[in-house]
């Protein structure tokens, strides 16, 4: 109990010290969390959506895609991101590997069916009247969907939570395509991983303390933003 | 003119809807009724190009506007659908009236201008600033009502609008229609399963019965199974009768008997009617002038129509003895 006491204690001197590491660990990760959060939010939503309401063949093929793709192994991601990133792949030209931009691409490529999955469900979920109600006044296909997505916004705030969450907890794919290089790819998952195997139990910690308040202050900005919405 | 041509609809498979020709003429009003699950909203949702029929088309002005495409969106704006149980958009009610106004582009002053006249009309001005879970079910049927109203389309139909409603709030919404059908020319097509709100207010009243338009007004509708054999007189039971019915087909059937086509008298007649049946009038309507509505329970409950003076010839009145009858040809079967 001493080792844990020991490195709680550590852990709040090294934030309240502003120590310029963890914070830098910190900042890189919300960056990445952000970027990757809105690209996979911005495309899978919409995926969702269309998913959700236009039937066309192969629909239903497609969400069961979207929900396998759901259960992808972190680390295989990385794997095969890796393969397409490195100098004797096909994407290799771009020199991502081991930058910060392929962890990005990595957390997209995770995060994409969880918004389009998540997003489907949440457009399925709202009233279908609410669609014929919107089409019959004479809204056209994106008001339509505006109108929709109002109705169903818990949900899809919902969405970008959880995309969000799975961003920054990821580490399989982080690990394996951005190298965990100190100062420029290393992830508060990455970093926790390695101080813990380094035995620096305090910093580890302290590390996965900001990690749960980035989560936690999502989710209050969130909810901070839903309240100011009524029925 | 909106039409339905030629229309097959389905749903996993099974017909749901299945119409010749129902057609809208400009400025009228039709109503169409029908017991619960006969196919009544599924029609309408045709018509308002909510759904595309899995076969036929829907034509507005003879221009095919749903079918084997898309329905055309230019089209979806001169038809508003209001639905049996409508829902309001997020926002108030204010918000709700202007939604359609706005997706056509209207300037904010005309905007302004329409939701208060609207609102005045349908006597919903004091709910402007209330958000959808602070009214009632019928204060929110007839925003939905006025929120259709507001965009002034050539084509209103409505589910059911008065199912909500109490009997002065029905009150209001027919009156409210009545006056903008006298503005202008708005066609109407409600459905309802209320025939005495349809008589009152519709120009026309065409009967429904499981996706099917019934050739004859919706009195005296039954759902039977014809049986095999027998030649071409069927006698199905009917409720605690027995109808004779002159036709060939077997199976399922709608049978359907002209409220005209039977014989109202005190004792039964000495004629050909292979039907004659024995009850008590249950009720008396005035549907338009000169013309009375008989219902009574002659072990089901059957409709005729007589002219005033014959009702007061036979001395007619609820509760009193009277004879139906008519003759098996009269029987339609769909």
């Amino acid at each position: 109990m001493d080792f844990l006491g020991e490195g709680l204690r550590r852990a709040v001197a090294l934030l309240l010290s502003g120590d310029g590491e963890v914070y830098g660990i910190a900042l890189l990760t919300l960056k990445i969390g952000v970027i990757a959060t809105v690209l996979a939010c911005g495309l899978g939503i919409p995926v969702g959506f269309v998913l959700a309401t236009r039937p066309f063949w192969g629909r239903r093929a497609a969400l069961t895609v979207v929900n396998t793709a759901l259960a992808f192994p972190t680390v295989v991601v990385g794997l095969l991101l890796y393969g397409l990133l490195s100098r004797r792949g096909p994407l290799g030209g771009v020199e991502w590997l081991y930058t910060w931009q392929a962890i990005v691409v990595g957390d997209v490529v995770l995060a994409f069916p969880i918004a389009a999955a998540l997003a489907a469900a949440a457009v399925q979920g709202v009233d279908p009247r609410i669609r014929r109600t919107a089409e019959t006044l004479g809204a056209g296909r994106w008001r339509t969907a505006w109108t929709v997505a109002r109705e169903a916004r818990f949900a899809l705030a919902a969405v970008i939570t959880t995309a969000f969450g799975h961003v920054v907890a990821e580490i399989g794919s982080a690990m394996t395509v951005g190298g965990n290089i100190r100062g420029q790819t290393r992830t508060l998952t990455t970093a926790v991983a390695l101080y813990t195997s380094q035995g620096d139990f305090g910093l580890a910690l302290a590390l996965g303390l900001i990690l749960l308040l980035l989560a936690l202050l999502v989710n209050v900005a969130l909810q901070t933003l839903q309240g100011r919405g009524h029925a | 003119m909106l039409e339905l041509v030629a229309v097959r609809h389905r749903y996993d498979g099974r017909v749901v809807l299945d119409i010749e020709r129902f057609a809208v003429a400009p400025g009228s009003g039709v109503a169409i009724v029908g017991p619960n699950g006969s196919g009544k909203s599924t029609l309408l949702r045709l018509l308002a190009l909510l759904e595309r029929p899995s076969e036929g088309e829907v034509r507005l002005d003879g221009v095919v506007v749903a079918g084997a495409k898309a329905p055309r969106a230019g089209a979806r704006r001169r038809i508003t659908l209001v639905e049996q149980r409508p829902l309001l958009l997020r926002g108030t009610v204010r918000e709700n009236l202007e939604f359609g106004l706005q997706v056509r582009g209207i300037r904010r002053t005309e905007v302004n201008r329409k939701v208060e006249n609207i609102a005045a009309r349908l006597e919903i001005a004091s709910l402007l600033h209330r958000r959808r879970h602070e009214l009632s079910d019928g204060e929110v049927q007839r925003v939905a009502v006025a929120r259709a109203l507001a965009v002034e389309p050539d084509v209103l139909l409505l589910d059911e609008p008065a199912s909500s409603a109490d009997r002065a709030a029905a009150q209001t919404l027919y009156r409210a229609l009545a006056e903008e059908r006298a503005r202008r020319p708005l066609a109407v097509c409600l459905a309802s399963h209320q025939l005495e709100d349809a008589y009152r207010w519709a120009d026309d009243v065409r009967a429904l019965a499981e996706g099917r338009l019934s050739p004859v007004t919706p009195e005296n509708l039954f759902r039977v199974e014809l049986p095999s054999g027998g030649g071409d007189l069927k006698h199905v039971c009917v409720g605690t009768i027995e109808i004779a019915a002159a036709t060939d087909k077997t199976g399922p059937a709608i049978l359907a008997v002209p409220p005209t086509d039977i014989f109202v008298s005190r004792e039964p007649l000495a004629s050909s009617a292979r039907n004659v049946f024995t009850g008590r009038v249950t009720r008396l309507t005035h549907q338009r002038p000169g013309a009375v509505l008989v219902t009574a329970d002659v072990g089901v409950e059957l409709v005729a129509v007589v002219t005033e003076e014959a009702a007061r010839d036979l001395g007619l009145t609820p509760g009193g003895p009277v004879v139906f009858s008519f003759k098996a040809s009269a029987v339609r079967v769909f």
